[in-house]
């Protein structure tokens, strides 16, 4: 895929919003915050969690303040919350000021994350998040 | 190039592109120049079955993303367990178009 601007603004937004209506129809449905509805194609058929399973419950503790809570539960959490915050953001004054700042920095981002300087350590580190998923049962 | 030498490319390599684009490359191909032939004929390009296959195994990881060069939206869909599963299944379908345009890309890097 071409990845133009628009283009990767629109993927954007359009995840930041499913995101937004998944993490309130998980904080409406209390009893599923206990008993998660399961997408995960990885852990619905091996039972195997995958690297980002549990990050809607760690963001669901995030919305609470349980920051250590959020933490045990999945880490990746943080980045996920994190993204979702200021993407929006982001988009919303690079639409306003007619710049493409945002999609300049994720092409940066995207050759220098293929580094295999950067990109071996990250790898292990999720490998380690991962294991450390599956360990917890999550 | 000579006619015979471009057929011969098209015919071996016509899986990797989309079939309105194969046109265009054969006339590029004739107009350019020989000494671009060594160069065009080894450029390495990405299989759209593999593509496909590694999709339907590890498309919830991204993997197929990170394969085609695409590492943003790879990572975008290792952080999401494949976008809740929606865009894992998406991307079956449209992963074999993603890799074709990637290959276009490619490719045309030699021919302007």
């Amino acid at each position: 895929m071409v990845l133009s601007r628009n283009k990767l603004y629109s993927i954007l937004i359009m995840a930041c919003v499913a995101g937004y209506i998944w993490v309130c129809y998980n904080m409406v449905n209390k009893q599923s915050v206990l008993e998660p509805v399961e997408v995960c194609f990885i852990k619905y058929f091996t039972n195997i969690p995958c690297p980002s399973c549990g990050s809607t419950r760690a963001i669901l503790s995030l919305t609470k303040g349980n920051f250590n809570d959020a933490f045990s539960i999945n880490p990746i959490g943080f980045l996920v919350a994190f993204i979702m915050l200021f993407s929006p953001l982001w988009i919303l004054l690079d639409v306003v000021a007619k710049k493409n700042t945002l999609f300049a920095f994720y092409q940066n981002l995207e050759t220098y994350l293929r580094r295999p300087k950067i990109a071996i350590p990250l790898l292990i580190i999720i490998m380690i998040n991962w294991i450390w998923n599956i360990n917890k049962g999550l | 190039m000579e006619a015979q030498k471009v057929d011969m490319f098209i015919m071996s390599n016509s899986k990797f592109f989309e079939s309105h684009q194969i046109n265009g490359i054969r006339e590029r191909l004739i107009a350019i120049d020989d000494s671009k032939w060594a160069m065009i004929s080894t450029i390495q390009l990405k299989d759209p079955t593999t593509s496909l296959i590694v999709s339907i195994l590890a498309g919830s990881l991204g993997i197929d993303r990170f394969m085609l060069g695409d590492t943003g939206l790879g990572i975008g869909k290792l952080l999401t367990c494949g976008g809740l599963g929606i865009w894992t299944i998406v991307d079956w379908f449209s992963i074999q178009k993603a890799t074709r345009e990637k290959n276009m890309q490619k490719i045309q890097q030699f021919l302007y």
